[in-house]
Order: structure tokens, then C-alpha cells, then sequence
């Protein structure tokens, strides 16, 4: 099972991975066309700052006891058994935001635009050549491991 | 060496060049562009001002506007001026010695080879002297005067030398050019902190200073080193690596000013000289050509027959030819003389002098050219030389490659000599065009790049699609080095053209693409351009004539778009100039350039699918000229 594994200290806070993650999420864009600008440019990843502390990426864990999964009433939410992901289907979404409250990372978030969807990192389907925005980092910050569980 | 590099290079469409560097043991661009692989997203896109301490500030979905209020729009019209702006100051400075240098050769009654150039200038400057030093004094003067103009005094060789349909437009859209020196500063001063703010502003202004840098940097630089070092004239010559023969002290040059050489050139071949050669062990000196200085020389190849071996590659071959070991010393007088070369002349023991201090080189001597005192300057530089070469050979390594590059490159093509082998008349191509002979004509010119593919792949990519489509390429700068050294510029390229281009070629023993040398000569492309205008009396946007800088690389190079989109011409690029972060850059740039001027920019990386686009494009003003 794969994940996406963060080494804070290696992080320079460029944005790259929101970049790549925005552009992950928009049909036919690249790094040249992505329009950051756009209502629907919404990230799944995201870079906090701490004076003292310096950058902390902010990513999806696909927890193993995932809190976002057991808050989810409507079945939104779910642990795909293979891959380990925790995958999310808008179709199914209440828009109740139990999950946004009960991530203990933070990473979830309401769409900005109509706030009737949760935005949340889908291991960008897990594509064969990985994850955007690994690829995208210069300081291989966050990398993607090979997890046993 | 002790070096950290990758062992993965970049692609080549140079295949024999791309085995060589793979197989180096020095670092060289090829080399790092895997550890630069992963690109900064606003950086890209042009959405990152750091032009003041409240920044750096990026355009992001949670800050769409920088802290002093800066919009995308704002922000990337900035960066792309200055950009300009400092690309132009480039090609001023070319000019600006150019023209001093002949100013002071034409006082002190130096050589005056090119007198067809001398006439052609008089006449267009309205000068008339009969004592030729008079005259290309007056014209140097004439050229500086306008340069030193404040930007607020309009330019006065601008209307003498612009075609009159453009010089209306330019006027009515009021982007003539002030002094060419102050426009630079201008540019510098509209896009400091919270100064301009409107990007069409801006835009225009670019546009200002692509006349000031395409006439004067690019165009009169060529015709002023014309006076002094000859005319180019057509013939066959040796390319790539196979030019570095080891039984001479060789000198590789890199940068744009020419005529900096000229008088250490000519010493270089006198017998006491020579003789020197041979005290050390060396049959005499050779210039290796490298960038575009080493395009020009080679494009005026007639004049330095003994002196000049051929150009062996563009600016991204530098290193190496350096790698080699059979290179000696390097003379650099501007760009691109990559830093790269530093550490490979430290390993290899090779002298590098520079000659102007734009290109001072970490661990190179700084020797600033003097024309005054160019007998001892030449004099010194030569005994360093000589002692570099007896330090090194036979202590460093050679790794020669006389398979890599062709011995049939035409090259000499210039708006002379080319109507002279026309018959001194523009008629055959222009009823070749109009027969379809020849469907139109496409200049490919402007650096090489390690992007689009790797090195030179887009650029031959695309002429290798234009001319199936029966289009001519004629290019101009470092692209022209990847061009010839992959044989699109040898008579038997003729093959892969399409079958009415290739039996043009034939028929005239010439190759589908035609080398007009360094960057600068985008100036004689613009003066072809403007004489076959002219001919068929008609304004340049209507041409069916297309530019591209597939595979552009720096500010230079978007000052010399800047000139192409002033001039009304379609203008393709194969990677975004760092705009596409702004919705109003891109409107400009791709719809509303067309009212403006007539030009239009178009983006594409690939080259079938940008052919296509340069192809319609030709077809469609084909079709409104009625041919
Ligand atoms: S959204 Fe939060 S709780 Fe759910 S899997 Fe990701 S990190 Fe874990
Ligand atoms: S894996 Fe894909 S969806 Fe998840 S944060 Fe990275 S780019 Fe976004
Ligand atoms: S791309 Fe890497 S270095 Fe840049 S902000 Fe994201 S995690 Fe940090
Ligand atoms: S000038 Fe404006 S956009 Fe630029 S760094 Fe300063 S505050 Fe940010």
C-alpha cells in the first residue's frame, strides 16, 4: 500500500505540490495553463507556516483508522481495502462536514464555490506514474513509500 | 573532476553530439537539466513579483492579488517588460560598440571591406561623402547619435530604415522609439515597485522597444560589421566537431561582437605569429567557432579562410567542444558564454580572456577591449595563448569526434548574397512563391534550449515538417548551429523536403534551409522580408511568411519576438514566455496583437501540430493575395 510520507524539514513552503494538485484536478491543464485564478482551483494539500517551526505540508494520510471514514454517516466516504485509500464519492455526500471537523489534520475542506462538497486528496486515482504533486516537489519533501500494514 | 553530476544527459536531435556528452566525464548543461527538472509553477505561469520586501508574493487561489494589490495581469506584464527591457539592453550594447568601433576604425583609416554595404547604408542614412573612411564615420556617428537620444526625442533612422507601411502603423500606435539606451532605462523605471500597473501599457511598450532592438541592435549591427569585416557570401563549409584540427593552437570564441576580433584575427595569420606556432610545436592558430559570434564568422567564412575552421555548435555544444582537450584558450567578449564552462577550463587547463566585461567570467582574465591599443592587446593575448597551449597538450586528454557534424554546410546567406544568387533580383523566388513552387517561406530562428524535447529537438523537429510542406526555412542564430550540425543545411537536406521545395533545391544545388548565421541576422531575415514586401508591393503582414523561435531561450530572444510582433509577423513559440499566469497577456498576445499590428504569437511544443498551424496560416494569406 502506498502513501504519501512528509519530511517537514525538507519543505521550502514553494506551493508546488498545491500547484500540481490543482492541476491534477483540472481536465487537460499543465503547469503552464493551470488557471490558479478560477473558482474551481481548489487544493487538496497544503503548506502551513510556524515562525520558530518553518513550513509543515499538510497532506492526507490515508489514515489506517481513518476519523473522516467513521464520522461519514452517508457512506461517503469509504476505505478502498486494496489500495489502502480513502476514497470519497460527491454523489454520496450529505454536506454535513462531520469529516472536516473530525480530521485530526485538517485537511478537509468544503468546495469554495458552492460549499456543498468536501475537498480531499484522491491519491490523484492512483495513476501509474504517482501521486502530481510528489512529482512536482524539488525537495522531495513528500515522497510516496511503500507501507505494510 | 571532482563533480556530483548526474549520469542521465538530456536529449539531443544531435545523436552523435548526444552520445559524445553522455560519455563525458565533465559536467555540462546536458548533465543538470535532470536535477532542474522539476519546474516552479508560478515561476512558469510569470505570478511571482519579488519587487519588494512585502513579496515574494505568488498568485494562488487564497491570494489572487499581491500584497500592494498586484493582479496576475499586473505582475506578469512587469516581469515580461523588464524582461524586454533588459533583452534589448543586450542587443544595444552590441550595437553601441559596433558602431563606436567603426567609428574609430573609419578615423584612423582602417580596412573598409564591405563597400556594398558602406553604399547601401549612405544611401538609406542620405549620406553622401565620396571618401569612404568619411562616410562610415559619419554613419557611425549618424547610429550613436540615436542611441544617445533621450526617450523622450524620437529616433531618426527609424523612418529611414523602416518599410513605410510599418513606420505609419508604428506611428499611429504611438510605440516610435526614443533613444534606444533610454528606452531600456525606461522600461527598467515603469516596471519598478508600484509604478505601472496597466498591463496593455506595458505590452506596448515592449513592442517600442522590439523596432528600437530589431533595427538597430539586429539590424544595423550586421550591416556596420559588414563595412569592417566583409560581406558574407555563399559557399560550402565544415560544421561540428570535426572543425578542431590538434595540429593548431586553438581558440574557441563565444559571444555577439564580431569585430572585437578583427584586428587579432588578422594577426594571428602573420608569419611572425605563425612562427611563434611553431616554436611551441603547433603548425599556427585557429578560431573554433562557437555561438553566434562563431555563426558569424563562419557566414563571412570567405574573408578568414585561414584563420577560421569552421563553427562547431551552438551555445549548448560550448561545453562540449571545450570537453575536447584540443581547445586552448576561450576569448569571450558577450553571451552566451555559460558559467558551465568555468570548472571544464579549471579541469582542462584552458585560458579564458574576456574581452568586455558584460561577460567576465568568474576565473577568467579580464582584458577590456582597447582599440587603441589592440597591436599590445593582441600581442599579450597571443603569448598567454601559447603558453596555456604548451601547458596543456600533451598533458590533458583528447576526446575528439571527427564523425560528429558534415563537411557541406552552405552557409554566407545573407539579403545580399542571396538576391545575388537570384540573379541580383527577388523575381525567381517571388514567382516560385507564387507558383507554389515555394508555398512560403518560414524564418526559424533564435537560440537552442535544453527544454521542448531537449537539445534543438523541437527546432528540428519542426523544420523537419515545414519543409515536407514545401515551406523554405531560412534561420538565424544559435538554432542555425543545431540545424547544420544535423545536416538540414547540406545540399542532399534537398531529400526531405516536399516534392516541389526539394525540386527547387536541386535544381538549384541548395539546401531546404538557408543559414543566415547569428542571432543578429534576424535582421537580414526582416530586411528580406521587407525587400520582398517592397517587391510585390505589399505590407509584411500579408507575406505568407511565418517566424518561429521554437526553442527561444532568454531576454534576448524576447526583445527579438517583440521586433517580430511589431513587424506584424506570425510568430511561433515552443514554450510559453513565462505569461500564461495572465488572462489579459495571453489575449494580447494571441488575439488582440492581430488589430494592433498584425502579428500574432502562437504556443505550441509540437512540432506536426505547430507546423499545421504555420502551414494555414500561410495558406490562408496565400489565399488573400490571390496566389
Ligand atoms: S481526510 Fe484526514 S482522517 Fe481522513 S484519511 Fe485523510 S488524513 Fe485521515
Ligand atoms: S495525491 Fe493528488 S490529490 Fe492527493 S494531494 Fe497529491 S496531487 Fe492532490
Ligand atoms: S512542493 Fe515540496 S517543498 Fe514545495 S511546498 Fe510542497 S512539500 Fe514543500
Ligand atoms: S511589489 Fe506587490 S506583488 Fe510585488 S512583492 Fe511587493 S507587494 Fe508583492
Amino acid at each position: 500500500m502506498k502513501r504519501i510520507i512528509i519530511d517537514r524539514e525538507k519543505c521550502d513552503g514553494c506551493l508546488n505540490c498545491n500547484i500540481a494538485c490543482i492541476s491534477a484536478h483540472e481536465e487537460g491543464s499543465n503547469f503552464y495553463t493551470v488557471n490558479l485564478q478560477s473558482p474551481d482551483a481548489e487544493t487538496r494539500n497544503f503548506i502551513k507556516f510556524d515562525v520558530g517551526k518553518g513550513y509543515l505540508p499538510i497532506f492526507c494520510r490515508h489514515c489506517d483508522e481513518p476519523e473522516c471514514v467513521l464520522s461519514c454517516m452517508s457512506g461517503a466516504l469509504e476505505k478502498d481495502p486494496v489500495s489502502g485509500h480513502v476514497q470519497y464519492d460527491e454523489n454520496k455526500c450529505a454536506a454535513c462536514y462531520m469529516c472536516v471537523m473530525n480530521c485530526p489534520f485538517g485537511v478537509l475542506k468544503p468546495d469554495k464555490k458552492n460549499r456543498t462538497k468536501v475537498i480531499k486528496c484522491d491519491f490523484c486515482d492512483d495513476k501509474p506514474d504517482g501521486p502530481s504533486c510528489v512529482k512536482a516537489c524539488p525537495k522531495q519533501a513528500i515522497v510516496v513509500k511503500e507501507v505494510n500494514l | 573532476m571532482n563533480s556530483n553530476f548526474s549520469c542521465k544527459t538530456c536529449a539531443s536531435a544531435d545523436k552523435k553530439l548526444e552520445t559524445f556528452i553522455s560519455n563525458l566525464s565533465v559536467d555540462t548543461s546536458h548533465h543538470r537539466m535532470e536535477g532542474q527538472s522539476i519546474k516552479c509553477g508560478f515561476g512558469l505561469q510569470g505570478i511571482c513579483c519579488r519587487l519588494c520586501s512585502n513579496g515574494p508574493c505568488r498568485i494562488t487561489p487564497d491570494g489572487p492579488k499581491g500584497v500592494c494589490g498586484a493582479t496576475a495581469d499586473t505582475i506578469v506584464a512587469r516581469n515580461f517588460l523588464r524582461a524586454v527591457s533588459a533583452g534589448s539592453g543586450c542587443y544595444i550594447h552590441i550595437v553601441e560598440n559596433t558602431a563606436l568601433l567603426l567609428k574609430k576604425t573609419a578615423a584612423n583609416k582602417g580596412a573598409i571591406k564591405g563597400k556594398i554595404a558602406l553604399a547601401k547604408l549612405a544611401e538609406i542614412f542620405e549620406v553622401n561623402e565620396t571618401d569612404e573612411h568619411v562616410c562610415a564615420e559619419k554613419i557611425a556617428d549618424l547610429v550613436l547619435a540615436d542611441l544617445y537620444k533621450p526617450d523622450y526625442i524620437k529616433m531618426e533612422l527609424v523612418e529611414k530604415m523602416a518599410y513605410k507601411p510599418r513606420f505609419d502603423r508604428w506611428k499611429e500606435l504611438g510605440i516610435l522609439p526614443g533613444g534606444a539606451k533610454s528606452e531600456v532605462f525606461a522600461g527598467v523605471v515603469k516596471t519598478s515597485t508600484n509604478l505601472n500597473s496597466d498591463p496593455v501599457d506595458m505590452y506596448l511598450n515592449c513592442l517600442k522597444l522590439g523596432i528600437s532592438t530589431g533595427l538597430y541592435g539586429l539590424t544595423l549591427t550586421n550591416l556596420l560589421n559588414d563595412v569592417m569585416l566583409g560581406e558574407p557570401s555563399i559557399r560550402l563549409a565544415p560544421v561540428g566537431l570535426r572543425v578542431i584540427d590538434t595540429d593548431y593552437i586553438n581558440i574557441m570564441i563565444t559571444g555577439h561582437q564580431h569585430s572585437m576580433f578583427a584586428y587579432l584575427q588578422e594577426r594571428l595569420i602573420q608569419e611572425d605569429v605563425i612562427e611563434k606556432a611553431k616554436a611551441v610545436g603547433a603548425k599556427g592558430f585557429k578560431l573554433v567557432g562557437c555561438t553566434c559570434v562563431g555563426q558569424d564568422l563562419q557566414l563571412r567564412g570567405e574573408h578568414y579562410k585561414d584563420v577560421f575552421n569552421g563553427h562547431a555548435g551552438n551555445n549548448f555544444t560550448s561545453e562540449a567542444i571545450l570537453a575536447t582537450g584540443a581547445i586552448d584558450a576561450v576569448l569571450s567578449e558577450f553571451n552566451c558564454t555559460l558559467p558551465g564552462i568555468e570548472p571544464i577550463c579549471d579541469e582542462l587547463k584552458i585560458k579564458q580572456i574576456c574581452l568586455d566585461d558584460v561577460s567576465k567570467k568568474a576565473n577568467a582574465e579580464m582584458k577590456p577591449f582597447v582599440f587603441e591599443e589592440k597591436e599590445s592587446q593582441s600581442n599579450e593575448i597571443i603569448a598567454s595563448v601559447i603558453e596555456a597551449y604548451q601547458a596543456r597538450r600533451g598533458v590533458v586528454a583528447l576526446n575528439l569526434d571527427a564523425e560528429h557534424g558534415n563537411d557541406d554546410t552552405l552557409t554566407g546567406v545573407s539579403e545580399g548574397s542571396l538576391k545575388s544568387f537570384l540573379g541580383g533580383t527577388w523575381k525567381p523566388l517571388i514567382d516560385l512563391i507564387v507558383k507554389g513552387e515555394i508555398k512560403g517561406i518560414a524564418g526559424v530562428v533564435g537560440c537552442s534550449s535544453l527544454t521542448a524535447g531537449g537539445h534543438d529537438v523541437l527546432t528540428v523537429n519542426l523544420v523537419k515538417e515545414l519543409i515536407a510542406k514545401d515551406i523554405l526555412v531560412l534561420s538565424a542564430g544559435c538554432s542555425s548551429g543545431g540545424l547544420e550540425n544535423v545536416g538540414l543545411m547540406s545540399p542532399q537536406a534537398a531529400s526531405l523536403a516536399g516534392p516541389k521545395l526539394r525540386a527547387v533545391c536541386e535544381s538549384l544545388g541548395i539546401p531546404p534551409v538557408l543559414n543566415f548565421g547569428p542571432c543578429l541576422a534576424i535582421g537580414r531575415l526582416e530586411l528580406v522580408a521587407t525587400e520582398l514586401a517592397e517587391a510585390i508591393g505589399v505590407d509584411l503582414p500579408q507575406l505568407p511568411l511565418v517566424l518561429s523561435a521554437p526553442q527561444w531561450l532568454e531576454e534576448q530572444a524576447l526583445a527579438d519576438g517583440a521586433f517580430g510582433l511589431a513587424l506584424g509577423l506570425p510568430l511561433h513559440l515552443g514554450l510559453p514566455p513565462f505569461v500564461t499566469g495572465s488572462s489579459v497577456a495571453v489575449q494580447v498576445f494571441t488575439q488582440d496583437m492581430l488589430n494592433l499590428t498584425g502579428g500574432q504569437l502562437i504556443i505550441d511544443d509540437n512540432a506536426q501540430s505547430a507546423a499545421q498551424t504555420l502551414d494555414s496560416i500561410i495558406e490562408k494569406k496565400r489565399q488573400e493575395l490571390n496566389i
